[in-house]
């Protein structure tokens, strides 16, 4: 279970940062840093930069993504931006914009 | 422990200044001011038209007037205030409602009610009283007292008829129990100190 | 409030206690906080500031607010406000019921709309009863 969760209905214009995971059901615009694991669910909107140990995308992501671990854009992700992680994954039916840095 | 208890009955209308060693049970109408050393309680037929400063207050009729409790004060189901409530404890129930300012937690006036206390007892002929018990002053500023019940400002203790309410039990003098504060989560904590032994 | 502990539901949020949001939230569901919050919160819906929680806010507005941790800054509610024994709250309140448990710590206004007794002068700020004269 996530520690932070951001419902569906819910609006956050700002910067979020915490320790733990995140997961986002609803819309964030700013800035976006957690230490674990972030969670952008199918129907979320996130306009802001990301910054996490790892990244999940299922639904709409536009900003730049610096992850630790792993970035995952799932079937029906949205994403535009650019993304600097130790592993990318992007699965069949996701889209994506932007530039991808592996730097090992 | 018995403070001496002035009960104020549900058809007394009181105009003036209410002070002394006293708690006070509000059944009627007070206009004026109660500022006592002891527990103010002002009952749900209660209507007072005054500030209210006393050790413990518990409020379940209407108010009118700010709230100094040098203890707590408790707005129970039923009270209606509007006045400023200051007291390092303040509880406001379930069905209570309240238009002011508010202070409550660490600063209160427990200091001003203590000073006003210590000087009570100096000023006032205290020494001997620590059974007995003490009347309640009534003091009329410049209206005169009028009570629409029997009203005895020298006689001490109850005025005007009591009501049939457990508390109010008329011209049994000594070691009464103060009313029972009936929202539980006040607890009568240190405030027992300050019976008898401070006069 | 305690329906926000489950919050697989679609609507419902919770600020993790090592969040930290500057900014503001708004919207609809139940919000429970327990990390810190800087910044307005506009919701329809319960929001709950848990102990341990922080929020100073230029204004936080909600269906219904349980504080049982810091808050700084004015709270409208539509329902009821209720300040456990750990709330620490500065600020104004306005709501159809203020409930304060006994420890909380509470420095600022209350305001509840009532009308006192007519003896007592009768008429409450917000509700002009006396006045709608049509209604009679």
């Amino acid at each position: 279970m996530a520690s932070t969760v951001i419902g569906a209905g819910i609006t956050i214009e700002g910067e979020i940062t915490t320790e733990e995971d995140i997961v986002v059901a609803g819309t964030v615009r700013g800035k976006l840093s957690a230490k674990e694991a972030v969670t952008i669910e199918s129907g979320a909107t996130v306009e802001a930069d990301v910054q996490s140990g790892s990244l999940a995308v299922a639904g709409t992501l536009t900003g730049n993504v610096t992850a630790g671990d792993r970035v995952d854009l799932q079937s029906g992700a949205r994403v535009v931006g650019n993304v600097k992680a130790a592993r990318v994954t992007i699965a069949d039916g996701a889209q994506f914009k932007g530039n991808v840095d592996m730097d090992v | 422990m018995a403070d001496n208890t002035t009960v104020i009955g549900h058809a007394a209308r009181v105009r003036g200044r209410l002070t002394g060693e006293v708690s006070v049970s509000v059944h009627g109408f007070v206009e004026g001011e109660i500022t006592v050393e002891g527990d103010v309680t002002v009952e749900s037929s209660g209507i007072v038209d005054a500030t209210i400063r006393g050790r413990r207050l518990v409020i379940r009729g209407a108010v009118r007037g700010d709230l100094v409790g040098g203890e707590s004060v408790g707005l129970a189901e039923g009270a209606r205030v509007v006045g400023d409530i200051r007291a390092p404890r303040v509880a406001i129930a379930q069905g209570a409602l309240a238009r002011g300012a508010v202070e409550a937690g660490g600063e209160g006036e427990a200091s001003a009610v203590g000073a006003r206390s210590q000087s009570a007892a100096r000023t006032a002929a205290s020494p001997a009283s620590r059974g007995a018990p003490l009347p309640a002053k009534v003091v009329a500023s410049s209206p005169v007292v009028r009570a629409t019940a029997k009203l005895e400002v020298a006689a001490p203790v109850p005025i005007g008829p009591a009501t049939s309410s457990a508390e109010a039990k008329p011209s049994h003098a000594p070691a009464r129990r103060p009313p029972p504060p009936v929202v539980p989560i006040l607890k009568k904590a240190k405030g027992q100190v300050l019976k008898k032994k401070e006069r | 409030m305690a329906q926000a502990r489950t919050t697989n539901r679609g609507s419902d949020a919770r600020i993790g206690s090592t969040a930290r949001i500057r900014g503001r939230i708004h919207g609809d569901g139940d919000l429970v906080v327990e990390g810190q919050v800087e910044g307005a919160v506009a919701l329809r819906g319960d929001l709950t500031i848990a102990e341990g929680a922080m929020v100073s806010s230029e204004g936080i507005e909600a269906t219904s607010v349980t504080i049982a941790g810091a808050l700084e800054g004015d709270t409208l509610a539509s329902g009821a406000v209720r300040l456990a024994a750990s709330a620490r709250v500065r600020g104004n309140i306005r709501a159809t019921a203020i409930v304060i448990d006994e420890g909380a710590r509470f420095s600022g206004r209350l305001d509840c709309e009532f009308d006192l007794p007519t003896e007592l002068g009768g008429v409450s700020r917000g509700e002009p009863r006396g006045r709608a004269s049509t209604r009679r």
